[in-house]
């Protein structure tokens, strides 16, 4: 194997794949990047038995030919790099990498042991093709509440399945939930992501990327943007029918300014750290306003008020971590909250006409 | 048909490394078989791909050697009956909704326990210490007795009411489990809950400033708390102050509870009307947790996190730190946070992982033989001189150190230490030992030293 590449584009697709790379399975060779040529361009993959990410780049190719090389070394050698031409040739299953003044070998294993990356049926599977801004958001606001309790794995990920025509992404820890409607589908899908790939969805995803193709079929998923590819197993399981938990109606509701709910929801966090981040939240129908209300038994206390548009009166505790992340993903200047007395669900959105957001929070028992 | 696969699977165990089999072979299971078509189950995408590609020909073989030759061989991904992609929209079962959204686990703290009445009525109290999260062992079961008796009858059972033990043993979540039980039970009540320090602070305050409202502060309350009353000794001011709080409380028959690290008896500069009066309610001994007592602890404690730890783990934890309840609780939360920070099961191999350092920091059998080798060895002196009868500086105050590490770090008596060093006179070791612990409050030299010397010791 013998080939050319611009540092700049190796190192890119090293970095983006070195993460992956681990011995979580227990078997070595997972450690490594596998670097393969493929026709002209040079295919870059590493695996952990549950994500695999592949980048393609382009590369001038002298003598087609595999091998794998221990993920860190080289991703940090050629990161340290300057902008160059690297040539790469492998002899004896050593790669000899040389860069300007700059020459290294570093000791590969043959490619004949790295796992098989797993492809996917396309005639088969069902395909969207996402904007990336509408995907970040979408995946951003859902995986917040995806829980990290491996004992429940179906809600370690998130849910993107589809309902009246139209897909929806959904993910709760238990105490909290939040789901996205993203786009109109005809097929049926019903699908656990693992937040793990999202993520490394969401790091690959680069400035120039405009689209996301999605591909799902019944075990597994495969994300493509640009040259990159990152193919996942599913979680299995069934995710639970949360849509009966939503409440149709609710006995207060509020419509305030989001920057200052941030600021009120901040400061009553400040008091609540002794208590677990419980906060009161009361709202006022004849003086028209919302108050948050939290106590530190040896510091202190705090009570914000905001005005805001205010229908049928009430009170609640909540989590002030999980009200700021809440408010932090909901895409909007002002915000509406609503509720039923303490120990029903707190539902937040936008207040656009066509929200596709929601997000719903549990009270805390006090 | 599972013990062909059986008999398979050992062929192949023998034939390839132990990673390879463990990772893609282990559990694999035969599905069906026919003439035609073996159908072999797998457990995901990764390994059915590695099948159809890589082992296939090693599958074919292994089944010939059973005397089966299917035509073909296919490998499906072992899913539990789930289909991700469904047909018909009402495929997706309900589940048992009430089940899914519940109020967060950390938040199920009873009633009694929440914040209720404004802030100064609770006299600094920490709502957090209570009865009910506190674990009775033989160790203090006396002690838990004692203040439930005390918090049922303030005033005038146990008055006053006196614990002593080492650090973390709980003395100051029984006294605040007390305070808080008699505010529960009478929220009238004034439960004044402070440190010995902050007392003494209040009282210097109270004499510099002439500040009003000191004795009133302290003597119109209905249950007086004080923490490490160790910390009042040698301010024989403060003592003559809290001696006359304390009888003014104690003949209206308001309760006193008082925690230390010693009885009173011990604490050397306690003046002699107080101790006795200390003494003259119920004086409790707090020991160290048994075994089990640390079992149960650290199953309480995990599960208010809402983990549930195996046995083995709770063992393991509760066998290799003994001496202190805080740190044992600090140990749980470390292993809980790594844990779910890197979304593992928090297992005896994790723990192990992460206490190892806790363990090994705390050599169990530190001789005097390596505190003065150590010190040698620091100074760089040969091991004969610091123990010869020379009088050089450069010998003496490195003997003085060694001789104060012994007294400090293994609390042997002076004729000892002095034996340990070649010396027959005890004296001179009450000298040395004396002259360092002074120094190292004016010297920074000599406190570099010694804790370089300490941290070997333990390192």
């Amino acid at each position: 194997m013998e080939l050319s590449i611009t540092q700049e584009n190796f190192a890119r697709a090293l970095s983006a794949v070195g993460r992956v790379a681990s011995n979580k399975a227990g078997l070595p060779i997972l450690n490594n990047i596998l670097l393969r040529t493929d026709g002209n361009r040079l295919l870059v993959a590493a695996t952990n038995l549950e994500i695999a990410t592949t980048q393609y780049i382009g590369a001038k190719i002298v003598k087609p030919g595999a091998i794998t090389v221990p993920a860190r070394l080289i991703s940090e050698f050629v990161s340290s790099l300057p902008k160059d031409t690297i040539e790469l040739k492998v002899v004896n299953d050593n790669i000899h990498l040389k860069c300007g003044n700059y020459t290294s070998i570093i000791n590969g294993v043959i490619a004949d042991d790295f796992p098989e990356l797993p492809t996917i049926n396309e005639e088969s599977s069902i395909s969207y093709t996402i904007n990336v801004e509408d995907f970040k958001q979408a995946v951003s606001q859902t995986i917040i509440t995806a829980s990290s309790d491996s004992t429940r794995p179906v809600l370690t990920g998130v849910y993107w399945h589809s309902h009246e025509g139209q897909l929806f992404l959904a993910a709760t820890d238990g105490y909290r939930l939040s789901e996205r409607r993203l786009v109109e589908t005809k097929s049926d899908v019903s699908a656990i992501i693992p937040t793990q790939t999202l993520q490394e969805v969401l790091r690959t995803i680069a400035d120039t990327s405009e689209t996301v193709d999605i591909l799902f079929d019944e075990t597994q998923v495969r994300f493509r943007i640009n040259e990159a590819e990152i193919i996942s197993r599913l979680v299995d399981g069934n995710f639970p029918d949360y849509r009966q938990l939503i409440p149709a109606s609710s006995e207060t509701s509020a419509v305030v300014n989001k920057q200052e709910f941030v600021r009120v929801t901040k400061i009553a966090g400040l008091f609540a750290r002794e208590s677990g981040g419980s906060v009161t939240m009361t709202v006022d129908p004849d003086k028209k306003t919302v108050s948050l209300h939290s106590i530190a038994s040896e510091m202190g206390e705090n009570t914000s008020e905001l005005t805001a548009e205010v229908q049928g009166g009430g009170q609640v505790t909540l989590n002030s971590r999980y009200l700021s992340e809440a408010l932090s993903v909901i895409d909007d200047d002002t915000i509406a909250f609503s509720f039923s007395g303490k120990l029903s669900p707190c539902i937040l959105k936008s207040v656009k006409k066509d929200t596709n957001y929601y997000h719903v929070i549990m009270p805390l028992k006090s | 048909m599972s013990a062909l696969w059986q008999s398979v699977l050992g062929e192949i165990e023998l034939s390839v490394t132990h990673a390879t089999y463990t990772t893609w072979y282990k559990n694999t299971q035969l599905v069906s078989q026919s003439d035609e078509e073996v159908v072999i189950s797998v457990p995901n995408i990764f390994a059915k791909k590695q099948f159809e590609v890589k082992f296939n020909d090693i599958i074919k073989k292994a089944l010939e050697n059973n005397g089966v030759t299917p035509e073909r061989i296919t490998y499906t991904v072992n899913v539990s009956g789930k289909k991700t992609r469904v047909n018909r929209e009402t495929t997706l079962q309900a589940t048992d909704g009430s089940q899914v959204l519940e109020a967060p686990a950390d938040f199920r703290s009873s009633p009694s326990s929440r914040p209720s009445s404004p802030l100064t009525a609770r006299g600094n109290l920490n709502p957090r210490y209570t009865f009910d999260n506190f674990i009775v062992g033989s160790s203090n079961d006396l002690a838990y007795a004692a203040s439930q008796g005390v918090a049922s009858n303030p005033g005038t059972k146990y008055n006053p009411l006196y614990f002593y033990g080492g650090v973390g043993l709980g003395k100051t979540h029984l006294m605040q489990a007390v305070g808080n039980e008699i505010i529960k039970k009478n929220p009238d009540a004034r439960v004044v809950y402070v440190s010995s320090e902050t007392f003494v602070n209040e009282f210097l305050d109270y004499i510099r400033f002439k500040k009003k409202g000191f004795s009133d502060k302290y003597r119109n309350i209905d249950v007086l708390i004080v923490d490490d009353m160790q910390f009042i000794a040698n301010k024989e001011k403060t003592q003559e102050e809290f001696f006359h709080t304390f009888n003014f409380l104690h003949q209206n028959n308001k309760q006193i509870i008082m925690s230390s690290d010693k009885p009173p008896r011990s604490i050397p500069t306690l003046t002699e009307r107080l101790r006795s009066r200390l003494e003259m309610g119920m004086t409790i001994d707090v020991q160290m947790p048994d075994f089990e007592t640390r079992c149960a602890i650290l199953r309480a404690k995990s599960e208010m996190s809402g983990v549930q730890l195996n046995n083995e783990t709770v063992e393991y934890l509760a066998t290799n730190i003994k001496t202190n309840i805080r740190e044992l609780e600090g140990a749980l939360n470390q292993l809980l946070a790594y844990a779910e920070l890197h979304n593992i099961e928090p297992d005896i191999s994790t723990a192990e992982g992460l206490l190892g350092n806790v363990r090994h920091s705390r050599p169990q059998h530190l001789t005097s033989k390596q505190i003065i080798d150590r010190t040698a060895k620091h100074f760089q002196l040969p091991v004969d001189e610091i123990c010869s009868q020379k009088r050089d500086k450069h010998v003496v105050v490195p003997r003085q150190i060694a001789m104060y590490l012994l007294r400090s770090e293994l609390h042997l008596s002076f004729p000892k230490i002095a034996g340990e060093l070649g010396r027959k006179d005890h004296t001179t070791a009450i000298h040395s030992v004396e002259k360092i612990e002074k120094a190292i409050k004016l010297d920074f030299v000599i406190r570099e030293q010694v804790a370089a010397i300490r941290e070997k010791l333990y390192a």
